[in-house]
């Protein structure tokens, strides 16, 4: 574990603190619940939780988006009222880089950069676009962001889109001040979710760097990241701050960090199955020599039914674009695909593969489900044959119910009823109405991707214990994941991948063998 | 608690069918409203049958289209169908004789059709290209006219009186209401156009061929035009126009969004457009009762339609739209 050593000597100023922070919704629902933060200068604080603990919700009141219901704000010690937007909070010196859908594709990056701060660059109703990419120029330079101001925002790998994007909250507190050196507290919302290992290393190496200029809030799930890359670590569990770890002066494990959040033995949540990898001789799938240039070559393999084979590799390295050829959506330009016995034709859509019995899980939760829809008509839409009548092709409302309550016990899924909308539900349960839907179908073939992105430990082991299940009873699968865990606990044949080549195959024990080198 | 033996004022079956369709509310508010500020030309049975004659009017003009809607898209083309249908049939008589008013669904059908593939197939916004055709049918129709109206008689067994005050045309729209609710509400097809105006790639995931069924809306939408043109044929007076009148197009618009079905799609339907067009036709008849001058209505109805599309996307507070 390494741990950023601080500079200890000089007594760091609390920049921002929040004192008995209080926030319900509708009434009923207690997200927050007297929660005290403070950031000091030059220093990463970590804000750890499981889905729906209110890490969200306390950074959003950070922000300004919603007002809490009763708290204290104090800015260097004076206190002053909540924001009541993001605007105001910049002033306070707060700014956020959400998750995703913080950039915008189509603009260059100085104009990505100056968004909304135009007008200070604006002389006789004309911009002054030579200023502005000075000014980006230099602004790039300080925070070692390695691109060109010309650039789109597009054209940038995720990682250095992230770095523009940090660098842009950065100096949204900056413009609100007109002042350069003011110290900006910059949160980051699961900053790595959307990117692979080395993009990650990448990020934090330049986030580490950027310290000198700012304070960051490090809002994550992900345990290794937030022991090695913080000094504090704060961890909100139902709505309330449960522990406080100082990691430059406190040594404490992952396990403990864990505990904390989960607050119960985390040994219980990581599943553990019984492996008994009995895979049958039948084939259901045979991939040979697959190509498509610039993604993937040569691509060899047979599936066996009540098999998962995983594709192990970087973000980059093809895996996606293997399976997303399997499932239909790009197709192949050399090679042959056999499913079943049958050869099939490269470009041939989803809906013909999921014919053939080749059902694929994509992980994303806005792709997988009708958000307006309830549990319900979410469970049945892949399953709509088994819910007809026999005589006339009308659907049977209450064969649909039975479908639904019996996937929604199995599942495990915290609802209050069916027939809840599936916004309203927490990212884990989405996740497991997402797979119960496939549970249900049940297809020969099943294509996981990012099975478990994003969800918190109890979720996981259900969706665990469901995986394992369809593999017992013949389904066989083919995984694609960023978790190496996953790998281990689920497949029984793991295929290294890179640069689109296949590099070797291993078995579990082998694979966990080489993980931990 | 409960108290036990005390009824609820309201059951919360009715609260609830009012929570989803607040445009009830409206409608009551607006019958109540009208028959005590006009009660003896409002509550009368010749005002009655009048509001049925439009309510029928605007139902078979919206019910294909609000189907089209469901799945995201939008199909203007139906008063383009209805009026060159109607010329059709004109042209057709003396070589079909009867048979010739089944141009019309046919050419609904074909219609649907040519849409339907031309949208998926090119990818543009079914909005400007149905616009584009509804423009073109009224140019092909006023040129086949000679820019005339032309009347066909022989027909008119359509809409002979059954039921004294109840317009026949109306008893004809039932089972095609019945039809369309059903084809949207219980069927495989039905499903599966609610999945792709919800989350099209997700309907793409779930193993749905999009582009069939996106298809298959427009020619369902088509057809359902094309069989409500044959009434609306002979309830709009046995001749269609060759100008194309704005309020055609518009009053049926209305009453698919103020019925609740979303222009975004995934939700609503047919079931809410029929209540989307009583209430106009009622806000209508109402407003043609007071004082203002007809050109204010038109304004009033532009209006209408934009404040129940806003109201329709955003959605009302506490109002879920299913």
């Amino acid at each position: 574990m390494v741990t950023t050593p601080i500079d200890n000597s000089i007594m760091k100023v609390k920049l921002v603190e929040v004192k008995g922070v209080s926030k319900t919704f509708n009434g009923v629902v207690r997200a927050l619940d007297e929660v005290s933060i403070a950031i000091r200068q030059n220093e990463i604080v970590g804000v750890v939780g499981e889905n729906g603990a209110g890490k969200s919700t306390l950074m959003k009141i950070l922000v300004g988006v919603f007002p809490p219901d009763k708290g204290e704000w104090y800015y260097k010690g004076r206190k002053v009222p909540f924001p009541k937007n993001p605007k105001e909070a910049a002033k306070r010196g707060i700014s956020i880089v959400y998750q995703e859908k913080g950039v915008i594709p189509c603009l260059k990056v100085y104009q990505f950069l100056f968004l909304g701060h135009e007008d200070k660059y604006v002389k006789i109703s004309r911009l002054q676009i030579d200023k502005m990419r000075k000014h980006a120029r230099e602004i790039l330079e300080e925070f070692h962001v390695k691109c060109d101001v010309e650039n789109f925002m597009y054209e940038l790998p995720l990682s250095t889109q992230k770095m523009v994007e940090i660098a842009r909250a950065i100096l949204s507190v900056r413009l609100e001040h007109e002042d350069d050196d003011i110290t900006s507290i910059i949160i980051l919302d699961e900053p790595t979710a959307p990117l692979n290992i080395e993009e990650r290393r990448e990020l934090f190496g330049d986030i580490l760097d950027m310290k000198k200029n700012a304070s960051f809030i490090f809002v994550s799930h992900i345990i290794p990241e937030v022991m090695e890359f913080t000094d504090r670590v704060h961890v909100l569990r139902d709505g309330k701050l449960v522990a406080h770890y100082d990691l430059s002066k406190e040594k404490i494990t992952e396990e403990d960090l864990f505990r904390a959040i989960v607050g119960r033995e985390s040994s219980e949540y990581i599943y553990k199955p019984e492996i008994k990898r009995v895979v049958s001789e039948k084939v259901v799938l045979t991939v040979k020599n697959l190509t498509k240039n610039g993604c993937y070559y040569d691509i060899l393999f047979d599936l066996h039914k009540g098999e998962c084979i995983g594709i192990f590799g970087p973000a980059g390295s093809g895996k996606s674009e293997i399976i997303n050829t399997i499932a239909g959506l790009i197709s192949f330009e050399e090679g042959v695909l056999i499913v079943k016995g049958q050869e099939v034709k490269t470009k041939e859509l989803p809906h013909v593969r999921l014919a053939r019995g080749i059902g694929y899980f994509s992980g994303e939760t806005g792709k997988e489900l009708f958000l307006n829809w309830t549990i319900t008509k979410n469970i049945s839409i892949v399953n709509i044959e088994k819910i007809l009548r026999k005589f006339i092709p009308v659907i049977s409302f209450n064969a649909e119910k039975q479908m639904a309550e019996k996937i929604v016990q199995r599942m495990r899924i915290r609802t209050p009823g069916i027939n809840t909308d599936c916004y309203s539900l927490s990212g884990g349960s989405k996740q497991k109405v997402s797979i119960g839907k496939w549970l249900e179908r049940s297809p020969d073939i099943l294509l996981l991707e990012d099975l478990t992105m994003g969800i918190d430990v109890g979720a996981r082991k259900d969706i665990y214990e469901t995986i394992s299940e369809m593999k017992k009873s013949g389904i066989s699968m083919i995984l694609v994941s960023d978790d190496p865990k996953e790998y281990s606990i689920l497949c029984d044949k793991i295929m290294f991948i890179k640069d689109g080549r296949i590099q070797k195959v291993l078995s579990p024990e082998q694979f966990k063998k080489v993980m931990a080198t | 608690m409960k108290i036990p033996g005390r009824k609820k004022l309201i059951p919360p079956v009715i609260i609830q069918t009012l929570k989803t369709h607040p445009v009830i509310i409206a409608l009551i508010a607006l019958v109540v409203i009208f028959s005590s500020l006009y009660p003896e030309r409002f509550l009368t049975p010749l005002n009655f049958k009048t509001i049925l004659r439009q309510f029928v009017t605007l139902t078979l003009f919206a019910l294909g289209p609000s189907i089209v809607v469901v799945t995201g898209s939008l199909d203007l083309s139906y008063v383009g169908i209805w009026m060159l249908g109607g010329i059709l049939v004109w042209l057709l008589m003396p070589i079909l004789g009867m048979f010739s008013i089944l141009v019309i669904p046919l050419l609904g059908l074909a219609t649907g059709l040519l849409i339907g593939v031309i949208q998926v197939k090119a990818k543009i916004p079914s909005f400007i290209l149905t616009l584009g055709l509804l423009a073109t049918y009224a140019g092909l129709t006023a040129t086949l006219s000679g820019g005339y109206p032309r009347h066909v008689r022989g027909y008119e067994f359509i809409t002979a009186r059954l039921i004294p005050y109840i317009p026949t045309a109306f008893l004809w729209s039932i089972p095609i209401i019945i039809a369309a609710v059903f084809i949207i509400k219980r069927t495989k097809i039905g499903t599966y156009l609610y999945a792709i105006g919800s989350n099209e790639e997700g309907a793409r995931l779930a193993g749905i061929n999009v582009d069939k069924y996106k298809i298959l809306a427009f020619t369902i939408s088509g057809l359902f035009t094309g069989i409500g043109s044959i009434i609306l044929f002979q309830h709009l007076g046995g001749a269609t126009p060759v100008n194309l009148n704005l309020n055609n197009v518009v009053g049926p618009l209305v009453a698919i969004v103020l019925g609740g079905t979303p222009l975004i799609g995934g939700s609503g339907g047919p079931q809410r457009t029929i209540l989307g067009a009583l209430t106009f036709t009622v806000l209508y008849r109402g407003l043609l009762l007071s004082l203002l001058h007809p050109q204010a209505i038109q304004l009033i109805v532009g209006l209408l339609l934009i404040v129940s599309i806003v109201v329709g996307t955003r959605g009302l507070k506490g109002v879920t739209i299913t």
